[in-house]
């Protein structure tokens, strides 16, 4: 009994100790006033082939990819999806107009590359990613069946170094490789409507009127400014938190095994 | 004695044991991220295998998670369409069922499926290894008379059963034989008449023993030990986490459409799920 009780409290220890190593260091709401400017890239890989690239600047450490793609001056509109965060249904004008988000037929894949490593899928909605200096954003229009393509490389869209010197109140972006006009600020407001939704257009005029209007299911969110709303907490990467659910779910099949050796013992 | 009653022994009180299989709940509905939906799902099996009294019936709790496992999956798979990863299609004209089959519907359902099991194994507790006058021990003294009314009418499920089969048989033996919905009549009016005199005979049996005339008394009440408060304490705080950071906007739902891609996973909530295990340390 004391045996098994001492077991399972080692057990435990193991769990928790490995946890707390795993735990993120940074703040709940990273909201650090720290100098310097930082840069993150975004790259929009159209349906047609064409591509918009951004180097946007930044003053916080980190900031959410919606953020990041409110400042970098490109139209879009979307959808909050509970815990998932905010979906893109529209980017840059395409689809012009759409029922569905995501669309049955083609949608906005997502995808994350930290410090300049290969692209990711994102598991999340754009509100919830985190970006850091050095990352980037990438957005492809994909069709619905079949595995996502990634996006164009990131690689020179932004500065390799930060200087302290360059920080800047507000954020500023610059353009690189756009095929696309070049957009002013996006509009801000959300409101929600049945029916089909339009999407955002090329233009700040065009787009503010066209794609206040949300998706039939309702919550739909268009831009919000780079002040608005908290950068959500970070996630402490997807690998620390893998592998802290990995070691715990298979400390506590390990238990579950002992226990029911323990139970078969004790019927002989 | 109760397994959770005796007072001497290194028992649980029945009420953390409520408050520990509602925030277990909670936990578990709170996201239908399937990595914490799991995690629960083990720390309860964990904690229902330590306390578990020897002998007790577990085919019926089998039987119920792996029908609500299976079941919850099922269903998404055949009626959801949506998914880039199709397995197999069904003829379109199928009415519900016709369309794609797909691996992000199989896995949101395994996901539904999962969330039953964690919610089912939380609660288990309050019927594998509490008595039954633990569990209405346990209930606030303002619903002590619902608890008993609801679990006296959960009684009568088992009831209905048993005399369902009664009549049949004994129909049977009369020469019934089911042909069509109609000849059920001849069964179910007699169910129900019999149903409806238990219950006559249950309540009158029960104002008899006293119910409703005052507070109910008993012998003794478990005296909350500080590990019954460690234990309520740890699983409050692991639901509070949870909406906490709900609330934060923290990512901690996941959809797998339209492409199948890992759950977001934060090792302050895979800590809050494994708050949960403490229970688990004691045995009976």
């Amino acid at each position: 009994m004391i045996g098994s009780r001492a077991l399972g409290l080692g057990v435990v220890a193991l769990m928790l100790a490995a946890l707390a190593s795993f735990a993120p260091v940074s703040a709940m709401v990273p909201t650090c006033a720290a100098a310097g400017a930082h840069h993150a890239a975004l790259v929009v890989d159209h349906g047609d082939g064409s591509a918009v690239t951004r180097c946007v600047a930044f003053d916080t450490r980190q900031i959410s990819g919606e953020q990041l793609l409110t400042l970098s001056g490109i139209a879009w509109s979307g959808q909050t999806f509970g815990g998932f965060g905010e979906a893109v249904c529209a980017l840059d004008g395409e689809p012009a107009r759409y029922v569905d988000c995501p669309g049955k037929e083609s949608y906005w894949a997502v995808f994350v590359s930290n410090g300049g490593g290969a692209w990711q899928l994102a598991g999340v909605g754009i509100s919830s990613l985190v970006l850091g200096d050095g990352d980037a954003e990438g957005f492809r229009y994909v069709p619905a069946s079949g595995v996502a393509a990634v996006p164009s490389s990131p690689a020179g869209l932004c500065p390799a170094s930060t200087p302290a010197s360059a920080s800047a109140s507000a954020p500023t972006s610059r353009v690189s490789g756009s095929t696309s006009p070049a957009i002013g600020p996006s509009a801000t407001g959300s409101s929600a409507t049945g029916g089909e939704t339009a999407g955002p257009s090329g233009s700040l005029a065009a787009s503010a009127s066209a794609w206040s209007a949300a998706a039939a299911t309702g919550a739909a969110a268009v831009t919000r400014s780079a002040s608005s709303g908290p950068i959500p907490a970070a996630p402490g990467g997807p690998d620390t938190g893998l592998l802290a659910a990995s070691v715990a779910g298979g400390a506590l099949v390990g238990l579950a095994f002992l226990r029911l050796a323990a139970r078969r013992r004790s019927r002989k | 004695m109760s397994a959770a009653g005796d007072l001497d022994g290194p028992g649980l009180a029945p009420r953390a044991w409520l408050v520990w299989s509602i925030a277990a709940v909670s936990v578990a509905v709170l996201t239908n991220n399937p990595v914490y939906r799991g995690l629960v799902a083990l720390v309860a099996l964990n904690v229902l295998l330590a306390w578990l009294p020897p002998g007790r019936n577990r085919k019926p709790l089998a039987i119920a998670l792996a029908v609500a496992a299976i079941m919850a999956a099922l269903i998404n798979v055949l009626a959801s369409h949506t998914g880039a990863d199709v397995l197999l299609r069904f003829p379109e004209g199928l009415p519900l069922v016709g369309g794609p089959i797909t691996l992000e519907s199989l896995a949101f359902g395994g996901a539904i499926g999962l969330g039953l099991v964690a919610a089912l194994l939380a609660v288990a507790p309050l019927s594998l290894v509490l008595e039954p006058h633990d569990v209405v021990d346990a209930m606030p003294a303002s619903m002590e008379r619902t608890g008993i009314a609801v679990a006296t009418s959960m009684n009568l499920v088992s009831g209905i059963g048993r005399t369902f089969v009664s009549v049949r048989d004994a129909q049977q033996m009369r020469g019934w034989r089911p042909r069509g919905l109609r000849s059920w009549n001849e069964v179910l009016v007699p169910v129900v008449l019999t149903v409806i005199e238990d219950s006559v005979l249950l309540a009158e049996a029960m104002e008899a023993r006293g119910f409703g005339a005052g507070r109910r008394t008993s012998y003794s009440r478990h005296a909350w030990t500080r590990w019954d408060v460690t234990v309520a304490g740890s699983a409050v705080a692991a639901a509070a986490l949870f909406a906490v950071m709900r609330l934060a906007g923290v990512a901690m739902d996941w959809y797998p459409y339209p492409t199948l891609a890992l759950p977001p996973i934060h090792p302050l909530l895979v800590a809050g799920s494994i708050a949960l295990v403490l229970p688990a340390l004691r045995r009976r």
